[in-house]
């Protein structure tokens, strides 16, 4: 009587126990997001500064002009990495692309929409980080509406440009139908070519020239260099109709690369 | 102990038969790594050619501290990489209960369980950075140095393997024990760097709490014939110490453990 009790008594105990756990374990995953990200930024904050410990000024950059431009970029991020790679993958891996195919939407259409929403509920996360980063490390943004308006315009057409230019890599995993290491391989390839880790000015000439010739800093580099006050605000004309220029040529490319990757598809038991 | 090692080893082999046949994702997957790390290397190349000194530290110099932590770091993802796993992919599935049944220690076969080729990739960038920097320093390799060179590669591996179990067997508790052994292990990132750059609160975190430190930047200011070089030697003695505390850390979890009734 009592043993049957007892039993009863840690078998409902255990399900009591499940709802507050389940419960932590998305907390934990906030918590350690953040912490993760302090980390990050602490590392950038005081390796610039030992950098500066000497110097006035880097490429005619100032201490305060660098570690600004670093932390926003560090912010910023979800600009440039949008998970298209996945969603192919993980539609080859279902064997979903043929779904998606047959609706009456346009697939490409449809992605953005949702990669478009994906950057804002990131950027939403950054949030509670971006003020730590205000308090802590001294982080300012401009004052200036125009400075804004002209950052964030930049910033969706970069970000729109990088979207099919992730568009041409992620057909790159019909033909590999592995999906890890690439998408590993191009993170850090993004990582460094967005200009995320040093500012463009600080690259050698022949350095900088290859990063423009590939439109990952579009995304991240230019805008954030609009924003950082880096770039001047005159120059956010000239920057936008380079950017249009990106977006016409990537979205051309996505499209005819798509055209004939499609066809080579293997599904794998869908 | 030579059971223990025969055993490894049909478990390894079995490992990488199963690996080989996957051939390219093999290759990928161990290349993949190679290029986050080309990512912070080429940025610290491109500034340190404007400006020559971090804090009292060359290029070459803080190359080769990032290369001990990546070497010793990829000692823990080739042969201890199922501590992240743990949750999700044995206990969440009951799977570990058939780790429980069998004649062996539970600890030893999960990690033997699987072999991780991603950690290759790293392995080799961080022996090529220790090598390639102190062949352009010009460090003469004594016994003494050769020496504190493979005590550091192999402690500093195990506090990366220790630190992880500790964190790991929250997964008794928690099931996903991933973000609590992030919490701790994110913390290696500030040892890509000599601890010198930062306030002393975190070169004391990084030395005698979570103590990375001896995983780079202590065998490296040895090598070097640094001040705090001789520091580097305590390297062994805090990785058999964490490595106890968190095996005892394990069997209590263990003890713990009832299963998700899965």
């Amino acid at each position: 009587m009592i043993q049957t009790l007892n039993r009863r008594f840690s078998v409902y105990s255990a399900l009591f126990a499940m709802i507050p756990k389940m419960f932590m374990a998305y907390q934990l995953w906030f918590w350690a997001g953040m912490v993760m990200n302090i980390i990050s930024i602490t590392i950038l904050y005081f390796f610039w500064d030992a950098i500066y410990a000497n110097s006035a000024a880097i490429s005619g950059l100032t201490r305060e002009q660098t570690i600004n431009y670093i932390l926003l970029a560090f912010f910023f991020m979800p600009l440039v990495g949008n998970d298209l790679l996945w969603e192919f993958g993980s539609n080859l891996r279902e064997g979903l692309m043929i779904h998606h195919l047959l609706r009456p939407v346009n697939f490409q259409m449809m992605n953005y929409a949702q990669q478009l929403g994906g950057l804002v509920t990131r950027m939403a996360f950054q949030l509670p980080i971006i003020v730590l980063a205000v308090f802590l490390f001294d982080l300012k943004f401009p004052s200036d509406l125009n400075t804004w308006v002209a950052f964030l315009i930049s910033a969706l057409l970069g970000f729109t440009a990088m979207f099919f230019f992730s568009w041409v890599l992620a057909c790159m995993t019909f033909y590999t139908t592995e999906i890890w290491g690439l998408g590993v391989l191009i993170e850090g390839i993004t990582i460094f070519f967005s200009g995320s880790l040093v500012p463009l000015a600080m690259m050698p000439e022949w350095l900088r020239t290859i990063v423009l010739s590939v439109p990952f800093a579009q995304a991240l580099a230019v805008p954030v260099g609009l924003l950082s006050g880096i770039t001047p605000l005159s120059d956010a004309p000239r920057i936008w109709l380079i950017q249009l220029v990106w977006i016409a040529g990537m979205g051309v490319l996505s499209n005819l690369v798509f055209h004939f990757a499609v066809r080579k598809i293997t599904v794998q038991g869908g | 102990m030579a059971r223990y090692i025969d055993l490894y080893w049909l478990f390894l082999i079995q490992r990488l038969k199963t690996l080989m046949e996957y051939r390219i994702s093999f290759i990928l997957g161990a290349a993949s790594t190679i290029s986050m790390q080309a990512a912070s290397i080429a940025a610290v190349w491109v500034v340190m050619q404007k400006v020559p000194s971090l804090s009292g530290w060359s290029y070459n110099e803080v190359l080769m501290v990032y290369g001990f932590v990546t070497l010793t770091k990829s000692i823990n993802h080739m042969f201890a990489d199922n501590l992240w796993t743990l949750g999700r992919v044995y206990i969440r599935t009951g799977g570990f209960d058939r780790f429980l049944v069998r004649p062996i220690d539970p600890l030893f076969h999960l990690l033997a369980d699987r072999f991780c080729q991603d950690g290759v990739g790293n392995f080799i960038v961080g022996l090529a950075l220790v090598i390639k920097t102190s062949v352009e320093l010009g460090i003469e390799w004594t016994f003494l140095k050769v020496l504190m060179f493979v005590v550091a590669v192999i402690s500093g591996g195990f506090i990366f393997i220790a630190l992880n179990l500790i964190t790991a067997v929250s997964a008794f508790w928690v099931v996903d024990s991933v973000p609590v052994t992030r919490l701790i292990f994110d913390n290696h990132l500030f040892a890509q760097y000599p601890l010198t750059i930062y306030p002393r609160a975190i070169s004391i975190l990084l030395t005698w709490v979570i103590p990375y430190g001896f995983a780079s930047f202590y065998p490296a200011s040895y090598l070097l014939g640094r001040e705090v070089g001789n520091v580097a030697w305590g390297a062994p003695f805090i990785a058999a110490f964490l490595m106890f505390i968190g095996y005892r850390f394990w069997q209590f979890g263990l003890r713990y453990y009832s299963g998700t009734g899965s």
